[in-house]
């Protein structure tokens, strides 16, 4: 049953973020229009869509890159509405990027410190040793140990889109947005990435992943989300929104 | 190393070199060191926004020009109310005081400006403050301002020495910060925003106030290495201390030196800065510009990441110095200033040395690269007939100096074609 309605009163109690009503305007370029958007904790939710359907959009208004000219975006049942991008990152609201931006003059170890420095540390003191140690777990958990002291430029795509996402985690997130994570990588390391989305998952990090992959949208959500032209078409299961004639009109083609 | 280590050394190191330069007994080595001395704090100063945070600031000298004003407001001030006169490390905290705010408010000001746009609205701040004290007549407008230095400081002999031992310790001061802050999150978080501000936003980094915190301590250190400026030269003029100058060598000399770290300002500046001195002694003062200049392409071309990164990674330098292109090019922009200075004569010829070492370091590599490794013996006895063609004046061993020269270049290119067309 796609457009399903979450009921309001217990949405605005238990959901982890929330985006009402939210619009972005480009120009005379409508690229989101009244979005509205709920995730509970624990979530896995795939959002998906066309190319140029507003799904970056979306993400940037959500963590801050963007301002949304309407519309409000609550985190943690708080309005984050007015915050700087770091601001969401304090509150647990990670993201990686599309195209990887790693910090290109640091090595692997310095790119996942940044985060942790800035956000985990800045709330309890480590020491400097357990900072790193910490750092080299999570370069373990995406399997770059062992280059912990290269700098990016040594790194594949597939490497490169892992350090992306082990730079998101080291902040700790409640929420993770992960930004196409898996574009043109192959099979087996789609698989990798996936394994590595749903023990984050089950270690309690609620995610919204953004993917074309079908087969790994399909096979990560719990729900889906499509957006077509920068509205909501659908809402609800994965197997019950790719069953609904709009969202195969709009985005599988006839 | 913690910092407290740190500082002690350098402060030992600092003693060690008033020591020195007591020793030598003559007050000018005091006047040509505070000139080294405070591009020493200028640059590193420059380092904390340029090189960690990657904001090229051509506004140097407005800063610099603000700590020195403030110290002839102050001086004015004080003159014509008969008070007791400030003491120097007052003067310094005031002068930093207000090119701190400064910095700040461009900070502010330019927050939503990069590279070039950011270097350009610096040098407009440098314009526009120039015009300001040009019409202030207080602190004597486009005239200039006279500031009588005291003849003696206690203890310590000449009033010279007292700002010599300023500036010392000034700078001291200037690289504990500045290696306190590589070490630190906030190292981190100005490294981050030289590569990706929006990753670094992403990654919890507020650059904003990263930005402005760059900008205020950058700022307040060029202030400070201004304010006792009016002292040390006696004449203040808006023209002079507004100069292209301070902004050109506040650069070149990080960019030399190396700009990930506290120690590629400091080798910049000694280097640059008494090469400098030596040449507006022996040669001219306008001489000195155009050995920066050389220096900075040889440099740009050689290095770089600066002398810092030429050390760290030797083998893709070397390799890149092979390329038939950079060979040639390196060879251009040596060999003329090289004859040059080696006829000036007299420690003009020590300068010359430089431009000889980058002919060697280029010959030596291309030699390398190519399988000749004789190739260094060109630029070594081409620079050995040219300083015999001055001992005794002769013509013709010019002539078979530069022969010599000519040879090793044609040597150094017509392999390669062979070399490339080969299979490796």
């Amino acid at each position: 049953m796609p457009q399903t309605e979450h009921q309001p009163t217990s949405v605005a109690t238990a959901s982890l973020l929330e985006v009402d009503g939210v619009g972005k305007r480009f120009g005379g370029f409508v690229a989101l229009e009244n979005i509205s958007l709920s995730v509970a904790p624990g979530e896995r939710v795939g959002l998906i869509g066309p190319n140029g359907s507003g799904k970056s959009t979306l993400v940037n208004c959500i963590c801050g890159t963007l301002r949304n000219e309407e519309g409000s975006v609550r985190f943690d049942g708080r309005p984050i509405d007015g915050l700087a991008a770091h601001q969401r990152t304090h509150l647990g609201l990670s993201r990686s990027f599309q195209l990887p931006r790693p910090f290109a003059s640091l090595s692997l170890l310095d790119n996942v410190r940044i985060p942790r420095l800035y956000t985990v540390e800045a709330r309890a003191h480590h020491s400097a040793r357990q900072i790193e140690e910490h750092c080299h777990g999570l370069l373990r958990e995406v399997g770059l140990e062992e280059k912990a002291h290269h700098l990016p430029r040594d790194l594949t795509q597939v490497e490169m889109r892992k350090l992306e996402l082990a730079r998101a985690m080291a902040a700790e997130p409640k929420l993770l947005i992960a930004d196409e994570a898996m574009a043109g990588l192959t099979h087996s390391e789609i698989e990798d990435i996936l394994t590595l989305l749903v023990r984050l998952n089950e270690q309690g990090v609620t995610i919204i992943l953004i993917e074309h992959i079908m087969r790994a949208v399909m096979s990560f959500s719990r729900r889906l989300v499509v957006l077509v032209s920068g509205r909501k078409i659908a809402d609800g299961p994965p197997e019950a929104v790719m069953r609904d004639p709009e969202v195969e009109r709009a985005y599988l083609g006839q | 190393m913690r910092t407290l280590p740190f500082f002690l050394i350098c402060l030992a190191v600092g003693a060690v070199v008033f020591g020195a330069a007591v020793g030598l007994g003559n007050d000018y080595i005091f006047f040509a060191g505070y000139v080294v001395l405070q591009y020493v704090v200028l640059s590193t100063a420059w380092n904390i926004l340029g090189g960690y945070c990657g904001y090229v600031n051509f506004g140097t000298a407005a800063f610099f020009a603000l700590g020195a004003y403030s110290t002839v407001a102050i001086y004015k001030f004080i003159s014509e109310h008969d008070l007791y006169r400030m003491p120097m490390p007052f003067l310094l905290l005031i002068g930093g005081a207000v090119s701190a705010v400064v910095g700040f408010g461009m900070g502010y000001l330019t927050l939503r400006l990069r590279g070039a746009f950011f270097a350009i609205a610096t040098l407009a701040l440098a314009v526009v403050l120039q015009t300001l004290v040009v019409n202030w007549d207080y602190v004597g407008g486009s005239r200039g301002a006279y500031v009588i230095r005291p003849e003696a400081f206690p203890l310590i002999g000449s009033y010279i020495r007292y700002l010599f031992l300023i500036m010392l310790l000034l700078a001291v001061a200037a690289l504990t910060i500045a290696r306190l802050i590589e070490r630190s999150r906030l190292g981190y978080g100005f490294a981050t925003i030289r590569d990706d501000e929006l990753a670094a936003e992403a990654s919890g980094v507020p650059t904003l106030r990263l930005k402005l915190i760059a900008t205020t301590i950058s700022g307040a250190l060029m202030g400070m290495a201004g304010a006792p400026y009016p002292y040390y030269i006696g004449y203040l003029q808006p023209s002079s201390t507004f100069g292209l100058d301070y902004a050109v060598n506040s650069i070149a000399m990080p960019l030399i030196g190396g700009t990930t770290s506290w120690v590629g300002p400091l080798i910049g500046a000694i280097l640059l800065g008494s090469l400098q001195q030596v040449a507006t002694v022996t040669i001219s003062s306008a001489a000195n510009l155009l050995i920066v200049g050389l220096l900075l392409v040889d440099f740009v071309i050689i290095a770089p990441n600066g002398i810092v990164g030429l050390l760290r990674d030797r083998r893709t330098t070397s390799a890149a110095l092979a390329e038939p292109p950079l060979f040639t090019l390196i060879y251009i922009i040596n060999l003329l200033p090289m004859y040059f200075l080696m006829y000036q004569g007299g420690t003009a010829e020590w300068i010359a040395l430089f431009f000889w070492a980058f002919l060697f370091f280029a010959a030596l590599a291309r030699g390398w690269a190519i399988d000749r490794r004789w190739l260094f013996l060109f630029p070594f006895f081409g620079a050995l007939a040219a300083q015999a063609a001055i001992a005794y004046s002769s013509f013709s061993l010019t002539v078979i100096s530069v022969c010599i020269h000519a040879v090793g270049v044609l040597c150094g290119l017509i392999t390669n074609r062979r070399l490339a067309d080969a299979p490796n």
